[in-house]
């Protein structure tokens, strides 16, 4: 699954620990999460789509690899 | 997240100031062999078993208590250390304390397997008695040490 994180964070022009703190995670798992070591619930990408005032699926998209 | 299962993260220190302590000292009266006089007690017993014949249901037996009390402090404290808390306990944190514990019963039961197979006699009572430990032991190791590298090479990027 590819995600834009990177890209809403930067037009929100907030760090990584500003969202963490927005999305009540770690740092490490926003981290993680950009550089799509991992999936996060249906919870925490609602969370985001929520601070980014985007629909959810305008920050995460499926992959070919995400059928198999 | 809400998880119900686990303590509060100050249990983590307290576990930590327990069991560094309880482990040192079960490893050298083990190696040493001591049991000092005065943890000589009655204590009540379900079954009591001498090594020639006698077997009884419910009683009371003379027993040196040293290593109870040492097995009670570092069962409870290792629990505390590793089923408290994180600081910031979310998502990530719980499918990494998964992994290690699915990781930790792996290791811990192949450790085992292989004792089975080339250790025999009063010798494997020994394998029994660490073994007893070893599965908390290996999911604290593994569980730190992936947060520990988690925070060590995580990237900042603005």
């Amino acid at each position: 699954m590819k995600n834009s994180i990177k890209v809403e964070r930067a037009k929100k022009n907030i760090t990584q620990a500003d969202l963490a703190t927005l999305a009540k995670v770690s740092r490490q798992t926003i981290n993680a999460m950009e550089l799509g070591k991992y999936v996060p619930s249906t919870v925490l990408a609602l969370r985001l789509a929520q601070i980014f005032e985007v629909e959810i699926s305008e920050i995460f998209t499926l992959e070919e690899s995400d059928w198999s | 997240m809400k998880v119900k299962y686990l303590f509060p993260n100050k249990f983590k220190k307290v576990g930590w100031f327990v069991l560094i302590p309880s482990v040192i000292i079960g490893l050298v009266t083990l190696v040493l062999g001591y049991e000092p006089d005065f943890l000589i007690v009655n204590v009540p017993a379900i079954f009591i078993s001498e090594l020639f014949g006698y077997k009884q249901l419910f009683g009371v037996i003379e027993n040196n208590i040293m290593n109870e009390i040492l097995g009670i402090l570092i069962i409870i404290s290792s629990i505390f250390v590793a089923f408290s808390k994180e600081k910031l306990e979310d998502e990530f944190i719980s499918k990494i304390r998964l992994e290690s514990l699915v990781w930790a019963v792996y290791v811990n039961y192949a450790i085992l397997l292989f004792s089975f197979l080339f250790i025999y006699g009063l010798s494997f009572l020994w394998v029994m008695v660490f073994n007893m430990f070893t599965v908390l032991l290996f999911f604290i190791i593994r569980f730190n040490w992936q947060i520990f590298k988690l925070k060590k090479s995580d990237s900042y990027e603005e």
